[in-house]
């Protein structure tokens, strides 16, 4: 066992007495960037002893530094190594290879370097990061073992034998320092630009096999200030090496390094996409059906530790699909486990939610309601087509993460159909749901310090800012404050941007300090105040994607919500889209509000206005849209009859129906303090 | 009356570099600054930003070309290299604009070819060459490095990137110092999108020139329209995303009913004045660039440029 720091230090002294013996000249053909380490590192072109002392000194020692110049004289002493070894490589080859990694069709480097005791395991480690498509750099030992064990190399195999030495392993960091030059926009000389680009950009791993001189440790843990994760599977220890076994160090690497291969096409026999998402099965077009109150269901994702579970993974535990009769109901539980470094507890009932899109998505499978109340279908079609059980699995692994690939790392399901391991899980399933519900009832705005901007709409409505909170989703509904959170994260310069709420200036209307501060500069000075929770008073501006339109009613004390679906008139005496041409255009109209369907439910909803007691009225449609959550819901504020107070276009079509209707049914908004 | 053009923009349109000449790194005969503008186009006080340009669509494969083009232009069709010359020298274009229609083809592989026209094309014309690329996306990868590769210090504008489909262009972009085309279904919030995209993978502001489609006139050529003038305010208004010089390439205009169906005595003038009204039209609402396809097209663009740009 050698111990890595011991040797570290070691070999660094060694290296710089050996740059002080630096006697001839030195540099690379077919280049533009000198000695690119140097270069990259201080925009010196580095040829001869002072030079490279000059670098070096200027580098505070460093080992990478010290490797380059020493490697390069010796290779300008002795010449280039015979082939199959590359030696340095052009610029012309690392644009090729800087445009595979920009592309894709390259996901990340790799460097093998020493010399692995089984020339088993080296190769087996080799097809794997082939198969993960990254392109791998060797130096030293391991090539004539992987050549004696049969192993085709060379830039079409995506292994590259570097040079016989570990110390050509120098190359490795010579061709990210020049794809950081050539793609990064990194100018020589600006290091700390290099090391964000080598940290967060270069996608490189190193593996270690045993047999490295301490110089050569030195010059491998030298790469860990570029980000590298080091990993080795024996021979080395102490350190910040990463051990590791044969069949974990290439996944453990891409983890550490967050390299993910991409998906990008669905391997099931249907199609899907948002497009399908509306479209419903019918009883007579469906195969079989799950849950809706016929067999019991549920569904449940949760946040597990790095590596526990395997990215892909579909298990399907019980009868598949072929063997269950036409036309029936079966037990059903879906269970999505998913890992992420930035993924939080918090996050797990809201990515929970996505379950319901994405089954969606698929063709011929459906899926309404949440948790244990869930009901979801298959088609005929889809079946005759060979949709299974497992391709709900496929789509709902791969839907997750092609649609939160920063946020997601690992994503596996299990589908269970076997009568009492359903059961046995939904009971586990509903504890979690209680615990879940106890711990924060969804997501609360005074939960979090940080609200989210929306100005994706500024193109169109150039004033026009939405904040997203926990309890008020972006007013088209598709945006909510995680998303916003998410998008952020992906995108720092996008258009959701972090909104610190600040000091608190009117509770009952939801206006804060900081939120002001920022809806005055990102509606460039137009919009001065913004109240999160009033139709009446500093209302958030629309632009013009609002799922619905909150508005007062003066004659009759309350407010009303229009959909964007419903065509007729309403009691205000204009439809949906004469109210929409009125307040879009990130205009903020007091009295009229745009908003989600959703933000209907929200505790925060009308707060500045006396709460959902002032909701006089809505088309049908809504009404029905809302009924299986807005009945507890109203139920739960202890407002039992307030549902069928609330009138619609059948019970309400003009101001003096409406008028009518409220008195007789003794509405809650008429006796309310008096809006204006 | 002429309105007054002051608007108070606060934006300026960001520029593009198209084409290298020999002191740049490239052999073509100019160089054009695209973009640049203040306000809104052919409403300028003093003379900023230049007329737009016509490029001239040349192909590999005429089989997947207007039949009225290929009559007209007769033998030059088959000979990519002589097209380009007589779109310079004899029809008066600013840029060529060669479309490599010969992916097209089912199963097409012979990605060499592509190399040897691309070069064939440039060696042609000393003109700044557009690249229209691959149609499959499964050779995208190899097509725009090759294109790329070949075109090493010409500056070339490379086409056309997409939302689901941007990488390998950029990396072309990004490798061989190219301009790209990034082209949205005549959606804003799609261009910003692709824009912001291509910025995080690392194309800079400089090297992209949007093409926010071009309906034909008659045929949804309004939206294209408006979809351009709200980008153009955007930018003008400071939206940085969105300042891009924009490209249109009106030649669905060669293939609507009233086109196609013409009689052989006027079809070619009907063809000319689709393509000529469309792009007029694109140009006033924005575009620095318009792309056509009849040789006839690009003189009478010219005079139309030339005199919105005199007032004449």
């Amino acid at each position: 066992m050698t111990d890595v720091i011991q040797a570290t230090k070691t070999g660094n002294t060694q290296l710089k007495n050996k740059i002080s013996q630096i006697s001839r000249e030195f540099s690379y053909d077919e280049t533009a960037y000198n000695l690119p380490i140097s270069f990259a590192l201080t925009g010196v072109a580095v040829h001869d002893k002072n030079s490279a002392a000059d670098v070096f000194a200027k580098t505070g020692d460093n080992p990478l530094v010290a490797s380059e110049c020493l490697l390069a004289e010796a290779t300008a002493a002795t010449g280039k190594e015979p082939a199959p070894f590359t030696g340095f490589i052009s610029d012309t080859v690392i644009r090729k290879l800087g445009y595979s990694l920009v592309d894709g069709s390259i996901l990340g480097l790799a460097l093998i370097v020493g010399t692995p005791e089984s020339a088993g395991s080296a190769a087996a480690i080799c097809r794997e990061l082939q198969e993960k498509y990254m392109l791998t750099f060797l130096a030293g030992g391991v090539i004539p073992i992987l050549s004696s064990a049969g192993v085709k190399l060379g830039l079409d195999y995506r292994l590259i034998p570097l040079g016989s030495k570990p110390i050509h392993s120098v190359h490795f960091v010579d061709i990210v320092a020049r794809v950081a030059m050539m793609f990064g926009g990194v100018s020589p000389g600006d290091i700390s630009r290099l090391l964000t680009y080598a940290a967060e950009r270069a996608k490189a791993i190193v593996i270690v096999f045993p047999g490295l001189t301490d110089e050569e440790i030195a010059l491998v843990d030298g790469m860990r200030v570029l980000g590298f994760p080091i990993l080795t599977l024996s021979g080395y220890e102490g350190g910040e090496w990463t051990p590791a076994t044969p069949d974990t160090i290439v996944r453990t690497g891409m983890d550490l390094k967050g390299i993910r291969v991409n998906v990008t096409a669905i391997p099931i026999p249907m199609g899907c996409s948002p497009a399908f998402e509306g479209k419903s099965i019918r009883k007579e077009e469906m195969q079989v059906e799950f849950g809706g109150g016929r067999s019991p269901a549920f569904e449940l994702l949760r946040m597990k530790n790095p590596g526990e579970i395997e990215d892909g993974k579909v298990t399907v535990i019980g009868p598949e699909i072929d063997v269950m009769k036409e036309g029936g109901a079966y037990p059903l539980g879906i269970i999505i486990e998913v890992t992420g470094k930035s993924m939080k507890k918090d996050y797990e009932p809201v990515l929970e939610r996505r379950i319901h899109n994405f089954v969606n998505y698929g063709e011929g499978s459906w899926h309404v309601a949440q948790r244990d109340l869930i009901w979801v279908r298959i088609s005929k079609e889809a079946f005759a087509k060979g949709v299974k059980i497992e391709h709900l699995g496929k789509l709902l692994a791969s839907k997750f993460r092609m649609d939160f690939p920063l946020l997601l790392d690992a994503v596996a399901v299990t589908l269970t159909t076997d009568a009492e391991k359903v059961l046995v899980g939904k009971r586990e399933a509903e504890s979690i749901y209680a615990e879940r519900d106890a711990r924060i009832k969804g997501m609360k705005d005074n939960d979090v310090d940080t609200y989210y901007s929306c100005t994706l709409c500024q193109t169109f409505a150039p004033n026009h800012v939405c904040i997203i909170t926990p309890e008020r989703p972006a007013l088209c509904g598709a945006i909510s404050w995680l998303d916003g959170k998410i998008a952020f994260e992906m995108s720092p310069s996008g258009a959701n941007q972090p909104v610190e709420k600040g000091a608190l200036l009117n509770a009952q209307n939801g206006e804060f300090e900081g939120v002001n501060k920022f809806v005055k500069k990102a509606s460039h000075g137009e919009i001065e105040r913004c109240s999160l929770y009033s139709v009446m008073e500093f209302p958030m501006t629309s632009c013009g994607c609002f799922e619905a339109i909150a508005l007062m009613l003066p004659e009759v004390n309350g407010i009303m919500v229009v959909n964007r679906e419903y065509k007729g008139m309403t009691p205000s005496g204009m439809t949906f889209s004469t109210l929409a041409g009125t307040i879009g255009g990130g205009a903020q109209s007091p009295g009229f509000a745009g908003i989600s369907k959703n933000y209907i439910l929200s505790d925060r909803f009308l707060q500045g206005e006396g709460g959902i007691e002032r909701l006089v009225w809505m088309p049908s449609q809504l009404i029905e849209e809302l009924k299986p959550r807005l009945v507890p819901l109203l139920m739960a504020k202890g407002h039992p009859d307030l549902f069928d107070k609330i009138a619609d276009e059948t019970t309400a079509a003009t101001i003096e129906d409406l008028t009518d209707f409220l008195t007789r049914v003794g509405h809650p908004a008429l006796a309310m303090k008096p809006l204006m | 009356m002429i309105p007054d053009p002051n608007f108070a923009w606060t934006g300026t349109v960001g520029e593009v570099v198209l084409g290298a000449t020999r002191p740049d790194g490239g052999t073509r005969s100019r160089s054009y600054r695209i973009g640049g503008g203040t306000t809104l186009p052919f409403m300028e006080k003093e003379q900023k930003s230049p007329s737009p340009l016509i490029a001239f669509e040349i192909c590999d494969d005429s089989r997947y070309w207007s039949p009225i083009v290929n009559d007209f232009c007769g033998d030059l069709i088959h000979d990519p290299g002589a097209w380009a010359k007589t779109a310079e020298t004899t029809y008066g274009a600013d840029l060529v604009r060669l479309c490599l229609t010969s992916t097209r083809q089912r199963d097409f592989s012979d990605i060499d070819s592509l190399g040897k026209i691309t070069e064939k094309v440039l060696k042609s014309t000393t003109l700044p060459l557009i690249i229209e690329g691959s149609n499959e996306p499964k050779i995208d990868s190899e097509v725009f490095q090759k294109c790329g590769e070949v075109g090493q210090g010409e500056r070339l504008l490379l086409g056309t990137a997409e939302a689901g489909r941007y990488r390998s262009i950029a990396a072309a972009a990004l490798a061989y110092n190219h301009a790209i085309i990034a082209q949205s279904p005549i959606d804003i919030n799609l261009a910003k999108q692709l824009n912001i995209l291509l910025k995080e993978i690392g194309v800079s502001r400089d090297h992209i020139v949007i093409d926010p489609y071009t309906g034909a006139l008659g045929y949804g050529f309004e939206y294209s329209f408006s979809a351009m003038e709200r980008i153009r305010f955007s930018a003008l208004k400071g939206d940085v995303d969105l300042a891009m010089p924009m490209i249109c390439a009106p030649s669905d205009s060669l293939t609507i009913k009233e086109v196609r169906e013409a009689d052989a005595a006027t079809r070619d003038a009907i063809a000319v004045e689709w393509e000529f009204t469309t792009s007029i039209a694109a140009a006033i609402a924005g575009a620095e660039i318009v792309c056509v396809r009849h040789p006839n097209t690009v003189k009478r663009l010219k005079a139309a440029f030339a005199s919105l740009k005199g007032g004449v």
